[in-house]
């Protein structure tokens, strides 16, 4: 039985994971042993460790973009616990459009699309009406300071910093109750930066459980609420 | 898992083979699609993909297997179908999009009357309302309504294709199958109809089956991805996984032929 108030929303348990690469002669290159930890609602873990030590993989792991090698990542669904690592497609999809998001460092620009319908698009795929989402994404994007003469504009030429905005727009305007962020600050300046900490806090507060990664140790000390130290953990296992 | 979900699949695919004499088509396939669901099938020319969707769609017959379809709440064999109801579900509930708009199209009928056909098919009669119909569709799919009672030969291959999706769609078939359906377009034209399919499947929620050789047009549009190679499955899951974190020789090498997304 699963115990609703008490139970973390995300369980990973004994991952470990190397990558086999048969074109350049087979090799195995082990990244990461018998990690295990959980996050509750409310918390925010960072990963850290030195460039190399697995961060990115983790989080590629959680949200079953890459599969590992061995271990389970259980994660909750509405009233449900799912092993994201062994779930059908249907159902990691199902997972991603409501319980768990990806924000990487890019946005992956779609060709031709406005980046008010970018920033609108999950909601839309969680049926929230299109006008209450029209209006959500342009309070959004105003809080991101990006300027409205860009909404109706796709991203491709913005540069990497409103990019990277954009992105952040779409994570969190309707944000899931798992959030697994890679670098989301990365190319922002000083004043873009303190809004998204602020919004990172803010979404954890409201009872999201995060896990992310930042290399920027301002932003990392504001947002974490506990840390996994990836290297001493590969050099443990 | 029963939130969003639908449970039951609405097409599976059972031990499929399709043999030309010695030579392998497809060898062996087996999966399950449920509604909503876009899957894409990948590999170099010659690996059995279009063989593959021609037996899904019921255009071709296997040498082996079975492909069930889920209709009024039964699960029907489109092969041992009586061949005028499986011509009538080909034509209702589910839809072919070919790579060349000619195969699609009546090329001798109006624009309008492309589309409006289906809905006949389909059982309207009333030809105020068709017409409303097909301007409606034209809209849709970026076609000026002043082109109504021109004829597809009249438009660019850009438009043609256009043309083929909404007499495809227009019928709300609930399974569509497209075999390279952006192939011979140049980029810019491509990635308008790529938008354009990307929102009419959100939208309509439909299912489909999408052959392509280009990886791009894969992660764009499908969820899950099947990787074949001299007609056999090397490797299949949710698309993001398989691009990304492939395991299967061959798909490491098609991944890494392409820019890192
Ligand atoms: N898809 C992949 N295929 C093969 N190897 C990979 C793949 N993804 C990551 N790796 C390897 O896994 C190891 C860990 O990489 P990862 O990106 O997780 O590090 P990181 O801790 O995020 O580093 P950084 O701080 O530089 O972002 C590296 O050796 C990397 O080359
Ligand atoms: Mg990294």
């Amino acid at each position: 039985m699963t115990n609703i108030a008490t139970d973390p929303m995300i369980r990973a348990e004994q991952i470990s994971k190397s990558f086999v690469l048969h074109n350049q002669g087979g090799i195995t290159l082990p990244v990461m042993n018998n990690i295990s930890f959980s996050v509750a609602k409310g918390e925010c873990l960072v990963l850290s460790g030195p460039s190399g030590a697995g961060k990115s993989t983790l989080l590629r792991i959680l949200y079953a973009n890459y599969k590992p090698t061995t271990g389970h990542v259980f994660v909750r669904h509405h009233d449900e616990v799912v092993d994201i690592v062994h779930a059908r497609a249907r159902e990691v999809l199902a997972l991603r459009r409501q319980t768990i998001s990806y924000v990487s460092q890019f946005l992956r620009v779609i060709p031709r699309v406005s980046t008010l319908d970018i920033v609108k698009d999950p909601m839309l795929r969680r049926h929230v009406p299109e006008a209450e989402a029209e209006s959500r994404a342009k309070s959004m994007l105003e809080r991101l300071n990006l300027p409205e003469r860009l909404w109706l504009l796709p991203p491709s030429t913005f540069s990497g910093g409103e990019q990277q905005r954009v992105n952040i727009a779409r994570s969190f305007v309707d944000p899931t109750p798992i959030m697994l962020l890679d670098e989301p600050t990365a190319s922002l300046d000083a004043g873009n930066r303190h809004i998204v900490m602020d919004l990172i806090t803010a979404t954890r507060k409201a009872g999201a459980a995060i896990v992310g990664i930042f290399h920027d140790e301002v932003v990392r000390d504001a947002v974490a609420t506990r840390y996994l130290d990836l290297s001493t953990l590969k050099s443990a296992a | 898992m029963s939130h969003d979900l639908q449970t039951e699949p609405l097409l599976e695919v059972k031990n499929l083979s399709r043999h030309y004499g010695a030579r392998i088509g497809c060898e062996d396939i087996s999966f399950s699609l449920w509604p909503g669901e876009v899957l894409g099938i990948v590999g170099e020319s010659g690996s059995g993909k279009s063989t593959l969707l021609r037996c899904l769609a019921g255009i071709d017959m296997p040498t082996a297997g079975d492909v069930l379809f889920r209709h009024d709440n039964a699960f029907v064999n489109i092969f041992t179908l009586p061949e005028s109801t499986r011509r009538h579900l080909m034509r209702t509930a589910w839809g072919i999009v070919h790579q060349n708009p000619r195969d699609g199209l009546r090329m001798d009928v109006s624009a309008g009357g492309n589309i409006g056909e289906r809905l006949m098919d389909r059982g309207d009669r009333h030809y105020g309302s068709i017409r409303d119909h097909a301007l409606n569709w034209l809209q849709r799919v970026e076609i000026g309504s002043t082109r109504i009672d021109d004829q597809p030969r009249q438009f660019s291959g850009g438009m043609q294709q256009r043309l083929q999706i909404a007499r495809v769609l227009v019928s709300e078939p609930r399974l569509v199958f497209m075999d390279e359906p952006t192939g011979g377009l140049d980029v810019s034209v491509q990635a308008r109809l790529l938008d354009l399919l990307r929102v009419l499947v959100r939208d309509l929620g439909i299912a489909a089956v999408i052959v392509t050789h280009d990886l791009a047009v894969a992660r764009l549009l499908t969820d899950r991805l099947m990787v074949m190679k001299d007609g056999h499955v090397v490797e299949q899951g949710l698309t993001d996984q398989v691009l990304d974190d492939p395991h299967h020789a061959y798909t490491q090498l098609l991944a890494s032929a392409v820019l890192a997304a």
